[in-house]
């Protein structure tokens, strides 16, 4: 899977990675047991402080994506049921995002078909 | 005999100096990045044949003279040599003008032209690229070193066939010239260095392999290509190197142990082809990873570029970049490799054996 981070963005490199992560495993790129390369060869094909890596690893594995296994590296975790804390979670993480789409004058219709191409997109897990 | 040697080493860096604007990464313009977007500029394109007809030129006066000058009159082995290793000298300060003329150059007409501004600066990498990977496998440098090793217990149990005066340097002609009085430690010196070469070559096979391969965001099959091609063959080449080291270096210690083996063209032979097996290595490699990635792209629409990282290149050639933590990166002008300066674990892979084999060679 190809990683494009943008260097001089005002997201952080680390977020872009953690987000570009997710995206790859949601769309089957990589899949569960996949290991990820480790932070040192990560860091160094893409040119960047080891510790970007290490916190984009340490968010990953944080929100139950990965799991880091000393010694054989950070390997994508299996999918399980997902509880209705974290689902509340993403719901609330959201909402807002949608809402401030129709705020700038999206219409509704419009915001359903960006989220069904970008569903489209994705695997279902 | 010499000449000839000098001549050989002259010309082959008088040719790699002259086709190295060819043979750099396709965004590396006389060590500047250039977008991909601009690498077909004319006046790029105008700098690059510049460069090369004039260190070509001075190549030919150079190699002429030298030419000219021995065959006028009979000269002395010495002299020679020593007017050899000033002209080979002489070639890299003029084309090392030239590049740094160039370097000026090309980044005067980037900054002029403004061809940074508007593209957005992308880092990139592909995480299956490390599967791809075909360096050669670190335990294969124990096969030379087992071997050294074997080595240095033949020298001790024949320690009293050993001659009196040591030899501790050869001459172009295979011909031992200078020497030291016999003792365990003499005895065992080259052997010694041996060892630390052996060692200090995985040392490097290995950083090498945990550096990064940088992929570039607007070429990335060209760039992966020569990526990939570059770590397979170099570490081919410094493995060629080592076995073609260590079997000189044996021979010449097993012909001290053994006077006999050393008599005939065997000695003069020897030494002579592991100067063509490692130039024309040398030069088989410069070709084949210098051209790997001048296929033609994709043109790209994305108003994107590589990130760039000319503040981290000190006049293009040297690199300081401590976010990174590769301990080599691909060189800027030339094929081949070029150390992080600051990453510090480099200076103990490079300068701790050399510092340990200069100590041994001068104690």
């Amino acid at each position: 899977m190809i990683i494009r981070i943008e260097a001089e963005a005002d997201v952080p490199i680390y977020t872009q990675l953690t987000n570009q992560i997710i995206v790859g495993i949601a769309r089957g790129e990589i899949i569960p047991g996949d290991s990820l390369p480790s932070v040192r060869a990560f860091a160094a094909d893409l040119g960047v402080n080891m510790h970007t890596v290490n916190k984009s690893y340490h968010e990953l594995e944080k929100r139950g994506i990965i799991k880091i296994v000393p010694k054989s590296g950070a390997i994508i975790s299996p999918m399980e049921q997902i509880t209705s804390e974290k689902q509340q979670q993403i719901l609330s993480e959201l909402k807002p995002v949608l809402a401030e789409a129709l705020v700038l004058g999206v219409s509704k219709k419009e915001v359903q078909q960006l989220v069904g191409t970008i569903l489209e997109e994705m695997k279902e897990r | 005999m010499s000449f000839i040697i000098f001549f050989i080493v002259t010309l082959f860096i008088a040719v790699i100096q002259t086709i190295i604007p060819y043979l750099v990464n396709r965004t590396i313009v006389f060590g500047v990045s250039i977008p991909e977007q601009y690498i077909d500029s004319k006046t790029l394109k105008k700098y690059k044949k510049h460069y090369s007809i004039s260190v070509a030129f001075f190549s030919v006066m150079i190699l002429g003279s030298y030419v000219l000058w021995v065959l006028r009159n009979d000269r002395l082995d010495n002299q020679v040599a020593l007017t050899g290793v000033i002209i080979e000298f002489a070639l890299i300060l003029i084309s090392l003008s030239f590049y740094l003329y160039y370097h000026g150059k090309t980044k005067q007409l980037k900054q002029q032209n403004k061809w940074v501004e508007n593209l957005k600066q992308m880092k990139v990498t592909d995480l299956s690229v490390r599967g791809q990977d075909e360096m050669l496998p670190w335990y294969i440098y124990l096969l030379p070193i087992i071997s050294t090793a074997g080595l240095m217990a033949y020298t001790l149990m024949n320690y009293d066939m050993l001659p009196d005066q040591i030899p501790t340097h050869w001459g172009p002609g295979g011909e031992a010239d200078a020497f030291t009085k016999k003792t365990p430690i003499s005895a065992m010196q080259l052997t010694l260095v041996l060892l630390l070469m052996q060692s200090m070559f995985l040392g490097i096979h290995v950083a090498t392999k945990k550096s990064g391969i940088k992929l570039s965001a607007t070429s990335l099959q060209a760039s992966r290509n020569r990526q990939l091609l570059l770590r397979k063959y170099s570490s081919w080449l410094l493995y060629i190197v080592v076995l073609a080291v260590t079997m000189l270096m044996s021979y010449f210690q097993l012909m001290t142990i053994h006077p006999e083996i050393g008599e005939g063209s065997a000695k003069m032979l020897i030494p002579f082809g592991f100067l063509v097996l490692v130039l024309v290595g040398t030069l088989v490699f410069a070709i084949k990873v210098g051209r790997s990635d001048k296929e033609l792209e994709m043109p790209i629409e994305a108003k994107i570029m590589d990130h760039d990282e000319d503040r981290y290149w000190r006049g293009g050639i040297f690199y300081f970049n401590k976010n990174d933590p590769s301990i080599f990166v691909e060189k800027r002008f030339g094929v081949g490799w070029t150390i992080n300066f600051a990453n510090p674990l480099g200076y103990f892979v490079i300068f701790l054996p050399l510092i340990i084999i200069f100590l041994i060679a001068f104690l």
